[in-house]
């Protein structure tokens, strides 16, 4: 397995050289590249290295860091190694190549991308409604999307769920705790 | 081709071979496939293992979770008495309920097909309505698995033979990133806060650690706790051992947080800044009080805010009791205490020093010019051990011993200490002989795991070269001619199960002496109170039932205008205790002075 990793490694940065790779145990390797090469690489390795299986394509916000990582995860049935390629893009105005060319499937993945964290994929086709029906708030899959919120105000409260209490209250009632008021901000 | 086809007859016989095999199509009667693995079907809940902290119903983002009452559970020490109930009408089944569960009493099933016509079973509580899901789990979270950290930040302290060479302070604290992380790990359920005696705000203070602002923390922490930095270092801290993290990892360093929070004011200056203390203007009242250990500057501190006159009467050179005089400064440094009595001093409580109530100024003269009077006299005198030789040079009392050490005082143990007892006092005792370069050894009557000191301080000595010796009990102080201490013989003891079911009692085994060489013995086998301050009129009003002051549920004794705190009136014999009893007497008196003249 060491010696496919070099090799494929080794191949890579021929080609490409905004590429840093990181290895992990067992069968699997990742490749952080530059959005710019996306197709390229992806292309590469499909046509040129036999990664010809599409496995996956998952999406990470870091909302401290403003950024997207997209990961494309592919697979040799030859080398049986599993291959990561990672890439970041902004968050502010996320763009992405579209690689439903390379592979015909990616384009569920790209639709589902579009709708759930709001990233433009260019060219791509079918850039309309998906699983959502008549959203109109931040797509979803964003972190600071307030699930808790939008739950509140779509979903009517059922009754027979008045009897919950807060712990932290039952709490401060058993023991007769005083909880100043500057200090219940840092309730939970 | 011929008319007999051999080999298109003979062809479908090989379907034979299947015969006696599993079929593939759908069986009758119809048996349902069994789900994943690790499929997220309905919940259940180990009823008996759920703390009710309420983390589940907290972290839910449909709002599926309602933390109920069940029939049956009641709350306890580190239980709310609360259970989750789910409403599958809204949950997603993300699980994220399990992952946060910091008992891991919470767990997803493979049930998933649920039929009703009923909309309300779909409200149902996991483990109580489906006892049979204990069967059939599919998503659990192990420790590692786990959204909660189990692991406590570690804290940085001195290595044990270098603790041994000085005074220094043992445990050096949090730094802020560490604090920050060790503070994040609190689920803020609030458990904690009904063990502890003065029931401190405890996640809200940690909340606002973990968020950045120590200033917060501070103002919050003195809200209830006029000692908090005594208590951040020396506390016995209940809390944490109902932390809801700690059933299945390690308890938030609660103490160790506090204590950071309040080491981020460097003086008294800044921490009256900072707390920036609303004084009421004086409203006539004077109280008394006898002692300036931690219930009598408690009732003093909350009582000068609200507008009193306080006087306390110390007989001491320092204030602090027995964090003053009992507890080593490698555990709690002076200055650190100084700050503490600056900071009480500076909000206008008097405090006078090296005035013995009865001595110095009589009890009657306090009771007269008062309003009231708190009594915070604490435990001061020690048993002795009764055996023989115990008047030899040599032979001391723990407590007096590190009384004159913190005091400053110079004394030669020897090169050899025997230590009775195994109490926090014996401890001490043998670490602070440790520092003055002897070789220490504990005799403890009992086993290790039943002795009463903190497995903390049983662990420091242990790294510090003390010996322990368990199971003995002394019998005999050798001395030589000149009535000097050479030596402690005393018997090896067994275990004898107490019939009544008590622990087991230590009951010597005949003809096993042994003497152990020694030039000092100390003896820690508990203490009492010093009432000899009450002159008649007040020995005969107040009342004392088996060494302790009895006082009700608003610290008040016998005589109405007298209330008490502390260890001479409660079980538990720690500060804490002493603080909560001194704010609940603050309270008690407030309400009667001013109640009054409303």
């Amino acid at each position: 397995m060491k010696d496919i990793k070099a090799k494929l490694t080794e191949k890579i940065k021929a080609s490409f050289d905004t590429v840093s790779e990181k290895d992990y145990n067992g069968n699997r390797l990742d490749f952080h590249v530059d959005v710019k090469i996306i197709p390229q690489i992806l292309t590469f390795l499909k046509v040129n290295l036999g990664y010809i299986h599409l496995s996956h394509i998952s999406c990470v916000d870091w909302l401290e860091e403003g950024e997207f990582e997209i990961i494309y995860i592919l697979w040799s049935p030859v080398e049986k190694l599993k291959v990561f390629v990672r890439t970041r893009i902004n968050r502010e105005k996320p763009v992405l190549p579209n690689i439903d060319m390379i592979w015909r499937q990616a384009n569920t993945y790209e639709r589902e991308m579009r709708e759930m964290f709001g990233i433009e994929i260019e060219g791509l086709e079918g850039a309309e409604e998906f699983l959502l029906e008549d959203w109109q708030e931040m797509p979803p899959m964003r972190r600071d999307f307030q699930t808790e919120e939008y739950a509140e105000k779509t979903f009517w409260s059922r009754e027979g769920r008045e009897d919950a209490i807060d712990v932290r209250e039952e709490i401060i009632k058993r023991s007769r705790e005083e909880i100043p008021d500057f200090a219940k901000k840092y309730s939970r | 081709m011929s008319f007999f086809d051999l080999k298109g007859t003979l062809k479908p016989l090989t379907a034979l071979k299947q015969f006696g095999k599993k079929p593939h199509t759908i069986e009758y009667p119809k048996e349902s496939l069994e789900a994943a693995d690790r499929y997220r079907g309905l919940h259940y809940n180990e009823l008996e293992d759920c703390i009710g902290c309420g983390n589940c119903s907290t972290i839910c983002q449909n709002k599926a979770i309602d933390m109920i009452h069940i029939a049956g559970i009641e709350g306890s020490d580190g239980d709310s008495g609360l259970r989750p109930r789910v409403d599958n009408g809204r949950c997603c089944w993300c699980a994220l309920c399990v992952e946060v569960c910091p008992t891991g009493s919470l767990s997803l099933t493979k049930d998933y097909l649920y039929v009703s016509e009923d909309p309300n079973s779909f409200l149902f509580t996991p483990g109580l309505d489906n006892p049979e899901g204990k069967d059939n789990l599919s998503f659990t979270t192990t420790e590692e698995e786990s959204l909660n950290v189990f692991n406590r930040v570690p804290m940085p302290e001195l290595e044990g033979m270098e603790r041994v060479k000085s005074f220094a302070e043992v445990v050096i604290g949090y730094n802020e990133e560490m604090a920050r992380e060790e503070a994040a790990r609190c689920i803020s359920c609030g458990l904690c806060t009904e063990i502890c005696p003065e029931h401190m705000h405890i996640p809200e203070y940690i909340n606002a650690i973990a968020n950045g602002n120590d200033n917060d923390a501070i103002r919050i922490i003195y809200d209830n706790n006029p000692l908090p930095e005594m208590c951040g270092k020396v506390c016995t801290r209940r809390c944490e051992d109902v932390c809801a993290i700690a059933v299945r990892g390690e308890a938030v360093a609660i103490r160790w947080l506090k204590g950071y929070a309040t080491s981020t004011a460097k003086t008294a200056d800044i921490t009256y800044e900072i707390v920036n203390p609303e004084i009421n203007k004086p409203n006539g009242y004077k109280v008394g009080i006898v002692g300036a250990g931690p219930s009598g500057l408690t009732a003093a501190y909350y009582l000068a805010l609200r507008g009193y006159d306080v006087t306390i009467y110390e007989s001491n050179k320092k204030a602090g009791g027995m964090t003053m005089y009992g507890i080593p400064k490698y555990r709690f440094p002076l200055d650190s205490l100084d700050k503490q009595i600056d900071y009480i001093e500076k909000i206008g409580v008097k405090i006078n020093y090296n005035t013995k109530v009865g001595k110095d100024i009589s009890f009657e003269q306090i009771y007269n010019e008062s309003d009231a009077v708190f009594m915070g006299v604490g435990f001061p005198q020690p048993w002795t051990l009764g055996i023989e030789g115990e008047e030899a040079k040599g032979s001391m009392q723990a407590v007096n011993f590190l009384h004159e050490v913190n005091d400053g005082e110079q004394i030669d143990v020897g090169k050899k200490v025997a230590v009775i007892g195994g109490g926090n006092v014996a401890i001490d005792a043998a670490r602070v002989s440790a520092r003055l370069g002897a070789d220490v050894t504990i005799l403890y009557r009992r086993r290790v795991q039943d002795m009463p000191a903190d497995w903390e301080e049983i662990e420091g000595a242990e790294q510090e070269g003390i010996h322990i010796v368990p199971q003995t009990i002394p019998v005999k102080i050798h001395a030589d001619e000149n009535n000097k201490v050479t030596g402690i013989e005393y018997l090896m003891s067994e275990m004898v199960a107490d019939d009544k079911g008590g622990r087991p009692r230590p009951v010597a085994i005949e003809g096993s002496n042994k003497v152990l060489q020694v030039d000092s013995i100390m003896g820690a086998i508990g203490q009492q109170a010093d009432y000899s301050f009450l002159d008649g009129k007040f020995a005969e009003k107040i009342k004392i039932e088996r060494g302790r002051i009895v006082v009700n549920e608003n610290q008040q004794t016998s005589d109405p205008k007298i209330y008490a705190g502390g260890d001479a009136v409660n079980r538990t014999a720690d500060a804490i205790s002493a603080i909560a009893d001194g704010f609940k007497a603050c309270k008690a008196i407030d309400k009667t002075l001013v109640g009054k003249t409303d």
